[in-house]
């Protein structure tokens, strides 16, 4: 005897699958039992999932990851997220601006020589960036300061841990008491990045 | 669900290549597995495979964790695929060279089998979404999501496909 209605495919999906609740899966399986139409489909169903699982996942042929990965193209910046090449060149050149004012300033109103000594002498950082935006690139600024990957928060934490005074400040981040050296060091576990790391050393 | 690939793909995000390639170590098996099945070529899947590295690399600053970053991927390596094929049809396959290396060889004998010539039959639909629940292991909801179908739909042709390749293996080892 053949019944009137057939279960739909998803459920027989299903029950091939085991994944019906108990009373459903026993009656389509009473109606499995009794209908050859069904039975059939079940068993071609099972036969395909059985061929399928046999096979196992195939390996990237030799040399094409590397290829993959020499052939990647320069990344779009995010959005809202990292600074981009321009508001480096940007930020560059306001601070090379703003540096030569306060050296005109400087020598304008000492007239000598002793208020550049103190001014240079006091602040380390400072006489770094001033070398560095000088010569007005982003090449510059990258081999005055560090860069390393990830978020600055996350830089900062990874810096905290191994023992250093790291504030993020402006996605920047600031680390204080270090040569650049140690930073470096440190930081060389975390590979390439953009977050630039401002080492100050007083 | 949480993301385990999520802080390679933070990373990333912002142009970490290194994170990146880890991503692609990851993933490159499981999208290679899928390209090669669906294509049957190792050539083609191998392109398939770097075509969508590339525009997920692109793309990353777009991703926006709406859904597992394997999922994005995978619906990325699904469009490749189906791209790669259009693509045959305007340049014929060169299946002249010959497989260089072992693992080459392997391919070929794999993708050379009865099961893949049945594979290669089925509807482009059926195929996707058996390679993805049966091959990959992804779920109803994954393969929902990245095939852009209800989840009925890919019960459906998991159903019908299984089936069909049931009936063309019958076919084939009863011809043989």
């Amino acid at each position: 005897m053949v019944p009137e209605t057939h279960p739909h495919e998803i459920e027989l999906l299903e029950y091939v699958e085991d994944e019906l609740p108990v009373a459903r899966r026993d009656e389509i399986a009473t109606h499995v039992a009794t209908c050859s139409v069904c039975a059939e489909q079940v068993q071609r169903a099972a036969a395909g999932r059985e061929a399928l699982r046999e096979t196992t996942l195939l390996e990237l042929p030799q040399g094409r990851r590397e290829e993959i990965l020499r052939n990647l193209p320069s990344p779009e910046p995010a959005p809202g997220g990292r600074r981009g090449f321009f508001s480096k060149q940007l930020l560059a050149g306001i601070a090379a601006l703003l540096i030569v004012a306060a050296l005109a300033a400087v020598l304008v109103k000492s007239g000598g020589n002793s208020g550049i000594e103190s001014s240079a002498g006091g602040t380390a950082g400072a006489a770094e960036a001033t070398a560095t935006s000088g010569g007005g690139g982003v090449e510059d600024a990258q081999a005055a300061n560090l860069f390393a990957g990830g978020s600055p928060d996350e830089v900062a934490d990874d810096l905290q841990r191994k023992g250093f005074k790291a504030t993020v400040q402006k996605d920047r981040v600031v680390v204080h008491g270090a040569t650049k050296d140690q930073v470096r060091e440190a930081l060389a576990d975390r590979g390439p990045g953009d977050v630039e790391v401002v080492v100050k050393n007083p | 669900m949480e993301d385990p690939d999520a802080p390679l793909v933070e990373r990333a995000r912002r142009g970490d290549r290194w994170a990146f390639e880890r991503l692609v170590e990851r993933h490159q098996s499981r999208l290679f597995t899928l390209a090669a099945r669906t294509l049957g070529s190792a050539d083609e899947a191998a392109d398939a495979v770097q075509e969508t590295f590339i525009r997920a690399w692109l793309g990353l600053p777009r991703f926006r964790g709406g859904s597992l970053f394997s999922t994005w991927l995978y619906r990325i390596g699904v469009n490749a695929a189906h791209d790669q094929r259009l693509k045959r049809r305007t340049e014929p396959l060169d299946d002249t060279r010959e497989p260089a290396d072992p693992q080459n060889s392997f391919h070929a004998s794999e993708l050379s089998s009865v099961l893949q010539e049945a594979l290669s039959q089925l509807d482009e639909d059926y195929r996707v979404a058996v390679v993805l629940y049966d091959v990959l292991g992804c779920s109803y909801t994954e393969i929902a999501e990245l095939t852009e179908v209800a989840e009925g739909t890919v019960k459906s042709r998991i159903f019908r496909g299984r089936s069909r390749l049931a009936e063309l293996l019958g076919t084939r080892t009863a011809e043989e």
